[in-house]
C-alpha cells in the first residue's frame, strides 16, 4: 500500500500498446502519448476516484520484457520490484497480441494480483483478428477486459476489475511449461533456502536466476553459497545440453512459444488478401526511392504551414503592442518606470505576439506527425545517413523531438541501449533548432529576408548537426550497437488527443517559460534604467563587435539567451529600442542572420544545461556548453564572412 | 540458406539461426524474433540502408540495421511464391 494507504495500481505493458493513452483516459491529461514505441521514459503518478475509492495510478515506461536492455525499460523494471504494487494492470496490444502475451505471461510468473487491459481491439478487427477475451481469460488464469483507449471504452469496467482482484484472489492456474524445463526450475526451487532474499516468489526468483547470468545475486553466490552456485550452474547446463540453445534462449523461447499458443487458441485470424489502406500506405512511405522526396515534402509542408499560419498572426497581435508602448512612453517618459513597465510588456506582449503564433502550430503539426507514426519510418528511412555520421536510426526520434523542445529530447535517448547513442545524441540534440529557435528564425530571418532564407538556416543546421556527429564519433571507440527499431502500424490521429497534448504543452510554456521571460525582460529594463547594460556591452564589444560585426547593444541579450533563448529576440527589440517593424532600420539583414545563428547554437539554454546534467553527468554538460559556444562563434564568424 | 540481406523480397522465411551475441539475440527475443519463427522482408532501404521484417504470425513490423539483418540466417519456406 502506499504512504497514505490508498492501494496502487501500476500500469505495465510493451512499448506503444497505449498504456500512457489509457492512463490519460483515466486520470487525465498527464502523460505524454504518441505512436512510437518508447514515448513514456519515466513514470507519471497520479490519484484517482472511483466510485468512492481512491485508487493511485502509476504509469510506467513501455516494457519488452522484464530483462531490461534500455534505461527506459530498466525504470519500469525498478519500480515494479522496489514498490510492491497493490494491483498490477497489463495492457496488451490485441493487434499483437502474439507477441505482447510473452510480458503477461513472465507478469503472471510474479504471482501479484493482475488484470489484463486487451487494447486497441478495434484496430486488431481492421487487422483481421478476432480475439475471444473469455477465452483468452481461461487460458491465462486472470481476468482479461477487452479496451479502446482512444475513444475511452471498458476503462469503468477495467478498474473495477483490477479492484476486484484486490479484494479476493482473483488468480487460477497458470499456463504450463514445457515438463522437462518445469522440472530443471524445480529443483532449484527446492534448494533456495528459507531466508534467500526472493523477488515477487520462489519460482520466480528461480527462473530470473536462471535466465540471467549477470544477475546481481548470482555473482555473490558463489561466496555465501557455493553449493547452491553449483546447483544452479547444473540446472542451467542441464537446460541447455536439453535444447542446445544458451540457456536464456531456453527461457525465453519456452515463453514465446507458449504465448504464440494462447494467441492462437484465443483468436480468430482471417487474413485479407487485399492490402489495406495501411499498407498501401506504407509502401509508399517507406519505398526505398519515393520515401526520401516525400519525407522532403512532409518536412517542408511542416515548416511553410507554421510560418503561413504563424507569420500574419504575428503581425497583427504586434500592432496594438507597438500603440501600447508608445502611450507608455508618452505618460511616463524615460524614468525606472518606463523601463520597468516596457520590460512587462515584452515578456508578456513578446510571448503573446511573437512566440506562440510559431508555437501553437509546430506543436499540433508535431503532434499529428508523432499519432500517425511517421517518426520510426522516418527512422528507418534515414538509418542509412545516420550510419555514415555514426549514430543510428533509433537517434531520429530523440532528434525530432528536439525540433519541438530539447529537454524532453535528451529524456527520450533513454530509449537508446548503448551509453555511447546516448551521450552522442545527447551532445548533438542542443543543436538541433527547438521551437524557440524555430521563433527566432521564423520571426526574424523568414520575417524579413524571406522564407527561402529560414529554409537555407535549416539545411546549414542540419549540414553542421551532421559535420559534428561525424568529428564527435570520432571520439568514441565502441561501435554503435547496430538498428534494431519497432514499426508500429500507422494509425489514423484522433483530433481530441492531439488538441489535449498541445494544451498539456502550452500549460508548461505558461507555467515555466513565460514567467522566464518576463522576468528576463524586466530585469533587462531595470538594467537599462541603471545603465549597467553599458558596462555589460563594453566588456563582450571585442566578440559582440569585432568577431560578430553587430551593434554594441546586443551584448547584454546574447547573456539572456541562456534562459530561453526567445529572450535575445525579445531583448533585442528592448536593447535597440525600437519596434518589431522599424527594426530593418537599425540592422542590416546580414546582421540579422549572424545574430540568428549565434543565438541558436551559442550555449544549450539553461533547461537544456540542466537536463544534461541530470542525464548525463556535469562532464557532458559542461562539454556540451564548450561545444556550443565554439560552434557559435566559428560558424557564425564564418557567416559573417560568407554575406 | 541465406542471410536476410540475400533473402528475396515477400516469400515466407524461416529464421535458421541468430549469429549474433546475446546482447543482439535478447533484443531480436524481446521484439518477439526466435529461431524457427516465419518471416517476411518487405522493404531495404536503398544505400545499405536497414532492412523490414515482419513477423508472420504475430504481424510484429521491424527495421534492423545491415550488420544485424546479416548475422540472421533464413531459408525460404516451401509452397509460397
Amino acid at each position: 500500500m502506499g504512504p497514505d494507504s490508498a492501494p496502487v495500481a501500476i500500469f505495465i505493458g510493451q512499448p506503444n500498446c497505449g498504456k500512457s493513452t489509457l492512463f490519460n483516459a483515466l486520470a487525465g491529461h498527464k502523460a505524454q502519448t504518441s505512436n512510437f514505441p518508447g514515448t513514456t521514459v519515466k513514470h507519471t503518478h497520479s490519484k484517482v476516484n472511483i466510485g468512492g475509492r481512491l485508487l493511485q495510478v502509476i504509469d510506467l515506461p513501455g516494457t519488452y520484457s522484464l530483462n531490461p536492455s534500455d534505461p527506459a525499460e530498466k525504470v519500469a523494471l525498478t519500480h515494479l520490484f522496489l514498490e510492491k504494487p497493490d494491483v498490477i494492470i497489463n495492457v496488451v496490444d490485441a493487434s499483437l497480441l502474439g507477441r505482447s502475451l510473452e510480458l503477461t505471461l513472465e507478469l503472471i510468473e510474479m504471482e501479484y494480483p493482475l488484470a489484463v487491459a486487451l487494447n486497441m481491439t478495434d484496430l486488431a478487427e481492421k487487422k483481421g483478428i478476432k480475439v475471444d477475451p473469455h477465452k483468452l481469460e481461461a487460458l491465462l488464469g486472470v481476468p482479461v477486459i477487452p479496451t479502446i483507449a482512444t475513444r475511452g471504452r471498458g476503462i469503468q469496467e477495467l478498474v473495477q476489475a483490477a479492484l476486484k482482484c484486490l479484494e479476493a484472489d482473483c488468480r487460477r492456474a497458470r499456463p504450463p511449461w514445457s515438463g522437462d524445463v518445469e522440472d530443471e526450475i524445480e529443483k532449484l526451487i527446492e534448494l533456495l533456502p528459507q531466508d534467500f532474499p526472493c523477488v515477487a516468489n520462489k519460482r520466480f526468483t528461480a527462473i530470473k536466476m536462471i535466465e540471467s547470468g549477470h544477475l546481481f545475486c548470482n555473482e555473490f553466490l558463489e561466496e555465501i553459497n557455493p553449493s547452491l552456485k553449483k546447483s544452479l550452474d547444473e540446472v542451467r547446463a542441464a537446460l541447455e545440453g536439453k535444447r542446445r540453445l544458451p540457456v536464456y534462449e531456453v527461457i525465453a523461447a519456452e515463453r514465446h512459444h507458449l504465448s504464440q499458443r494462447i494467441f492462437e487458441e484465443s483468436s480468430r485470424v482471417q487474413r485479407r488478401t487485399k492490402a489495406g489502406w495501411q499498407e498501401r500506405l506504407d509502401g509508399l512511405i517507406m519505398h526505398p526511392l519515393l520515401g526520401y522526396p516525400i519525407m522532403l515534402t512532409v518536412f517542408l509542408i511542416f515548416f511553410l504551414l507554421i510560418f503561413k499560419v504563424g507569420s500574419p498572426l504575428e503581425t497583427l497581435l504586434l500592432k496594438p503592442l507597438a500603440s501600447l508602448k508608445a502611450v507608455l512612453q508618452a505618460w511616463l517618459g524615460n524614468r525606472l518606470s518606463f523601463h520597468l513597465a516596457d520590460g512587462l510588456l515584452q515578456g508578456i506582449g513578446g510571448g503573446l505576439a511573437i512566440v506562440l503564433p510559431y508555437y501553437i502550430p509546430l506543436l499540433f503539426l508535431m503532434g499529428l506527425l508523432e499519432d500517425i507514426g511517421y517518426l520510426a519510418r522516418a527512422g528507418f528511412l534515414l538509418d542509412t545517413f545516420m550510419h555514415r555520421i555514426g549514430l543510428h536510426g533509433k537517434s531520429i526520434s530523440p532528434f525530432i523531438l528536439g525540433f519541438g523542445c530539447n529537454v524532453p529530447a535528451i529524456v527520450s535517448t533513454r530509449i537508446l541501449e548503448s551509453r555511447r547513442d546516448r551521450v552522442l545524441t545527447s551532445l548533438l540534440i542542443p543543436f538541433i533548432p527547438c521551437s524557440a529557435r524555430t521563433t527566432v528564425i521564423l520571426a526574424l530571418v523568414a520575417f524579413y529576408l524571406g522564407p527561402y532564407w529560414a529554409l537555407g538556416f535549416y539545411a546549414m543546421n542540419v549540414l553542421l548537426v551532421a559535420v559534428l556527429s561525424r568529428i564527435l564519433s570520432l571520439f568514441f571507440k565502441t561501435p554503435s550497437p547496430g538498428l534494431i527499431l519497432e514499426i508500429p502500424s500507422l494509425k489514423i490521429p484522433r483530433l481530441k488527443n492531439i488538441f489535449m497534448k498541445v494544451y498539456f504543452q502550452l500549460k508548461c510554456f505558461v507555467q515555466f517559460a513565460w514567467p522566464l521571460l518576463i522576468a528576463g525582460s524586466l530585469i533587462l529594463g531595470f538594467i537599462q534604467s541603471c545603465h549597467w547594460d553599458k558596462a555589460i556591452n563594453t566588456v563582450l564589444s571585442p566578440l559582440v563587435v569585432n568577431v560578430l560585426g553587430l551593434p554594441k547593444e546586443l551584448g547584454v541579450t546574447l547573456i539572456f539567451g541562456f534562459l530561453r533563448k526567445e529572450l535575445s529576440l525579445l531583448m533585442m527589440l528592448q536593447a535597440l529600442g525600437t519596434s518589431y517593424q522599424n527594426l530593418i532600420s537599425v540592422v542590416t539583414r546580414e546582421q540579422i542572420v549572424v545574430f540568428t545563428v549565434f543565438v541558436s547554437f551559442f550555449i544549450p539554454c539553461l533547461s537544456t544545461f540542466a537536463i544534461l546534467w541530470k542525464e548525463s553527468g556535469k562532464k557532458i554538460a559542461f562539454l556540451s556548453a564548450g561545444l556550443s559556444i565554439s560552434v557559435a562563434v566559428i560558424v557564425s564568424f564564418l557567416v559573417k564572412l560568407l554575406i | 540458406m541465406m542471410s536476410l540481406l540475400e533473402a528475396p523480397r515477400r516469400v515466407r522465411l524461416k529464421v535458421i539461426d541468430i549469429a549474433g551475441g546475446e546482447g543482439v539475440r535478447r533484443r531480436l527475443f524481446s521484439l518477439g524474433f526466435h529461431k524457427g519463427d516465419e518471416i517476411e522482408c518487405s522493404a531495404q532501404g536503398i544505400l545499405g540502408g536497414p532492412v523490414i521484417i515482419k513477423h508472420i504470425h504475430s504481424g510484429v513490423t521491424a527495421a534492423v540495421g545491415r550488420g544485424i539483418a546479416r548475422k540472421i540466417l533464413v531459408e525460404a519456406v516451401d509452397g509460397t511464391r
